[in-house]
């Protein structure tokens, strides 16, 4: 187990250290000067020259990345071309609203996912697992930001039951927060729990198949305990790792989803700096979504390894 | 052990045999067909949009702007007065068009890395793997954003974006076949007469690892619209005024509550493209995937 | 005789498939005496598998459609309701399976899975379970058993988990043990071990064993009485000594011709020509006609009954041995 764990700890950090490559580069992509192309008609000698000079933009290439990886290690990733703030506090300003709402999503998707799943896969070929497949079969082909649209043609500016877009802090209002939250969440959850339930469905179905479980029941246990206790045990194991999956799907859709909701976090931050041409601001944005996402396969990983013994025997 | 042992040892006959039988099973699933029918439907009319759109995608006619869908428009018009089912069905062909190469791109690179990777194993393998890994811990839809941001946004980049982000999906099922398929007696035999690398994997072990990527390829198929369609509607694909369906949904949010059909037609046109091939592409797992096939196959054992 | 403990009559199972009914199962009759072994044996897919398993309704119904009769202590274990069949199963009649490799829940110690029957069946709970399952793993033979019992499967070898497995089945002492091709995963030797560990303690135990097994080489070491099972029907029914030495059935006497004969290694193997018939479309006449090789014109117009022309001796064939023919 604890080989595992530190295998796993230092394969994450190789990919930490090969997405710091990615979003370094970055910058050197864009066609001509990076800084020249953000400040646009704005274009000021001595900010343009104070920019380069705060980036080491004119040193050679290896040791403007260590550099950078050096400062980005202690939290420093350089300033806005656009508002000379620093980039770390402009993400992690955001970086609650946006934990929030994938928060909400994932937990949409699992409460949606996870039950209808085992009860499709238990009750396989009946009216119920019909219509809950037809039904997932349509979730998992609607693009999250239509959905989002849609909800908010019907729910806000038809029904007028919750607010079309934006955002109160829980701490001023804690309702308003919710209701605020509410579409957006349903938006990105919705289409991820159509994924899980599918896959919870297939891995319930397979494990039901298992000659354990009918092992178990030539031992004269119930349905219901062979469930819970045979079948269940075993179906976490693919699900938790389709979850850790879904994980970057379900943040891809709330990148999206911020935009169309009008959501304060790292999406919305990260699309204005692509119109801004900020390209500080997308790189840190970037990076911490990246790493947001490599912790929660970590984890993932590490509750796998737990869940399953030849993996914590090993 | 109830494998038949022409299955094993000629691997390119078996699978050439199969074809019947495997496009018998598609056509039985009924999911498969009706995806199939929408996605035949679909080409056919990306393919004739020019004859068949009543308007041209650029016909402004103020007069009458966002005009409810009608005998006249059938999806109704836009905040100028153009006609949504015209520039509905000519945005299909971009779609398709970005799937297609996106999804090209995407195989050109990953079946490669994956076979490479998988029929070599050890250092190379790893590296590639890790190459890969590190390409897939960025959800794909910010990495094909972030690529966008830096080349700029355009069409033909939003390809190339998308194609790069899908690689190592590829890569990885690839890989995995070839690593069941690495030890098997054909392959052995074909190495042991001295058949070069080269020859082994074109001829051996690329004609076993397909099915997956059949499969793959169409699901990735439905991302690949999805994502376009995203990147479309955050201003990073297709560029005006050439019709795109997330980009006229974007457009169609300002003028909401107005002209609802506005941000309705398109997001139905990306589902129904998505749903084709995401049915296509279960209906081809069920068929051609061994792993189902076996459970099918299983009720013959003891 | 003594009144049998597990009376079949007409036992039929019929799986409704998408390309229609297949009766895999056809109306076969057998009793079983206390103490005694009686070995099923036939090709894989026989019906082996299927006819035990509707004896603890434990086919999926649907598709599968069970009819008939299985006595047992006076009640039909087919119409028993659920919960008095939890009463049964496990405790008063146990099963189990070929594969020791995948019998056995990878995620649940071993400890657990041998406690279930026995909190379930016997009432027992904590140390008392425990002991009882430890004592078990004893008598199947696994040493320091007191450690062994919080390991999980996979850190046991194959033949040590088929053990594990034996001792779930045993675990309540059960009226009859019904054994599914319980050895047929293992090697030769690890076999022949486990064979005579179930005989030590069904003769410890005073159970019944049903055995069952696509090996009519092993029955001879194991059985009482043999029942011979083609394409669902029953072919030949026997003591074990009287199918050896008379073998009145052509079913019967091609598969001990595809037996390997000990010391006589030189001798090829014969095995029958052709398949089993598909369930969906079962011969007219005899099941066997279309591979039995004396096949005469009555036998593909008319199914022959399951006589009995020697008391205790029953063969479904027109035929008596003396007059097959090639
Ligand atoms: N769930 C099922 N649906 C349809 N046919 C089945 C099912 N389970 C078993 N069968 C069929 O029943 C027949 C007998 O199977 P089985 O009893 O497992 O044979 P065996 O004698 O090898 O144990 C086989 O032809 C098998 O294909
Ligand atoms: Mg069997």
């Amino acid at each position: 187990m604890t080989g595992f764990v530190v295998r796993r700890i230092g394969q994450m950090a190789l990919a930490l250290l090969g997405v710091s490559v990615i979003v370094f580069a970055l910058i050197h992509f864009v066609p001509g000067d990076p800084v020249r192309t953000a400040l646009g008609t704005r274009f000021d000698p001595d900010v343009y020259e104070a920019l380069v000079r705060r980036h080491g933009l004119d040193r050679p290439l290896v040791i403007q990345y260590f550099s950078w990886l050096g400062s980005a290690l202690q939290g420093d990733l350089g300033v806005s071309f656009r508002s000379g703030q620093p980039v770390t506090g402009l993400v992690l300003e955001r970086l609650p609203a946006t934990l929030t709402l994938a928060g909400a999503a994932l937990a949409v998707a699992l409460v949606v996912g996870v039950p209808l799943g085992v009860v499709s896969a238990v009750r396989s070929g009946s009216k119920l697992d019909y219509i809950a497949s037809a039904v997932s079969q349509v979730g998992v082909s609607v693009p999250d930001f239509w959905a989002g649209i849609m909800y908010i043609l019907l729910f806000s500016l038809t029904l007028g039951w919750l607010p079309p877009s934006g955002y109160v802090s829980p701490l001023v209002d804690f309702t308003g927060w919710l209701r605020h939250l509410v579409l957006p969440a349903l938006a990105v959850g919705l289409v991820s729990g159509s994924i899980i339930f599918r896959f919870v469905r297939s891995a319930v179905l397979e494990a039901l198949n298992q000659d354990y479980v009918r092992m178990a029941r030539a031992k004269g246990l119930s349905r219901r305990a062979v469930l819970f206790d045979h079948v269940l045990p075993n179906a976490w194991i693919p699900i938790v790792t389709v979850v850790g999956l879904q994980l970057g799907f379900l943040l891809g859709g709330v990148v999206v989803v911020e935009i169309i909701f009008a959501w304060p976090g790292i999406g919305r931050l990260a699309y204005l700096a692509v119109g801004d041409r900020d390209f500080t601001v997308l790189q840190g944005s970037v990076l911490y979504i990246a790493t947001m996402f490599l912790v929660i396969n970590l984890v993932v990983d590490l509750l796998y390894a737990w869940l399953d013994p030849r993996v914590r025997y090993d | 052990m109830t494998e038949p042992a022409a299955e094993t040892t000629v691997g390119v006959v078996a699978h050439r045999s199969r074809l019947r039988t495997t496009a018998e099973t598609v056509l039985r699933n009924r999911l498969a067909v009706f995806g199939l029918v929408i996605l035949v439907l679909l080409v056919l009319v990306a393919l004739a949009a020019p004859l068949i759109a009543p308007y041209t995608i650029n016909e402004v006619d103020v007069a009458n702007r966002l005009q409810g869908p009608s005998s006249q428009h059938w999806f109704g018009t836009d905040e100028l007065g153009r006609d949504v089912f015209s520039r509905v069905i000519i945005a299909s062909r971009v779609s398709l068009q970005v799937g297609f190469v996106s999804v090209g791109i995407a195989l050109g690179l990953g079946v490669p890395v994956g076979l490479i990777a998988g029929y070599y194993g050890g250092r190379i393998d790893s590296i590639l793997m890790r190459l890969m890994d590190i390409l897939f811990s960025i959800p794909a839809i910010v990495l094909a954003i972030a690529i966008l941001a830096a080349l700029g946004p355009d069409i033909v980049n939003a390809m190339i974006a998308i194609g790069v982000v899908y690689t190592p999906i590829f890569a990885r099922i690839t890989r995995g076949s070839v690593l069941t398929l690495r030890d098997a007696v054909f392959v052995q035999a074909a190495r042991s007469i001295g058949a070069s690398d080269l020859r082994i994997i074109g001829n051996h072990v690329f004609p076993n690892v397909i099915a997956p990527i059949i499969v793959q390829t169409s699901l990735s198929l439905a991302f690949a619209i999805l994502a376009e369609a995203a990147l479309s509607f955050l201003g990073l694909g297709v560029q005006p005024p050439n019709p795109a369906w997330g980009r006229m949904l974007s457009e169609g949010r300002a003028f909401f509550q107005q002209a609802p059909w506005m941000a309705i037609f398109p997001g139905l046109a990306i589902f129904a493209t998505v749903f084709a091939f995401n049915a296509l592409g279960d209906g081809l797992r069920d068929a051609l995937d061994p792993q189902q096939r076996s459970i099918i196959e299983s009720r013959g054992r003891s | 005789m003594t009144q049998p403990v597990l009376s079949v009559r007409d036992l039929s199972v019929t799986f409704r498939t998408r390309e229609g009914p297949a009766k895999v199962v056809d109306r076969i009759s057998y009793d079983l005496g206390p103490g005694e072994t009686l070995a099923i044996v036939g090709e894989s897919g026989s019906g082996k598998s299927v006819s035990s398993l509707a004896l603890m309704q434990l086919l999926p119904t649907p598709p599968a459609v069970v009819e008939g009769e299985a006595i047992f202590e006076g009640r039909n274990l087919l119409t028993l309701d659920e919960p008095e069949m939890q009463k049964i199963r496990g405790n008063r009649i146990a099963m189990i399976f070929q594969d020791p490799m995948t019998s056995l829940n990878p995620v649940r110690t071993i400890g657990h899975q041998l406690m279930e029957p026995i909190e379930l069946h016997l009432g027992l709970t904590g140390r008392a379970a425990r002991e009882r399952a430890i004592e078990l793993l004893h008598l199947v033979g696994i040493p320091s058993a007191e450690e062994r019992i919080d390991d999980y499967p996979h850190q046991f070898s194959g033949g040590m988990r088929q053990r594990v497995v034996i001792a779930m089945g045993i675990s309540c002492e059960p009226d009859i043990l019904i054994a599914d091709e319980a050895t047929t995963a293992l090697d030769v030797t690890t076999q022949a071990k486990i064979i005579d560990e179930i005989k030590g303690l069904q003769e410890r135990l005073g159970m019944s064993l049903i055995w069952i097994t696509h090996d009519l080489g092993v029955v001879a070491g194991v059985a009482d009485r043999v029942v011979v099972l083609y394409a669902g029907h029953i072919m030949e029914e026997a003591d074990v000594d009287d199918l050896f030495r008379v073998r009145r059935n052509p079913y019967t006497r091609g598969l001990l011709a595809s037996l390997p004969v000990p010391g006589r290694t030189s001798r090829r193997l014969e095995a029958i020509p052709g398949l089993p018939p598909d369930p969906l479309r079962p011969p007219r006449g005899c099941p066997f006609s279309p591979r039995c090789p004396y096949v005469a014109d009555v036998c593909v117009r008319e199914e022959p009954a399951l006589r009995e022309p020697v008391p205790g001796h029953r063969s479904k064939c027109h035929f008596d041995p003396e007059d097959l023919h090639a």
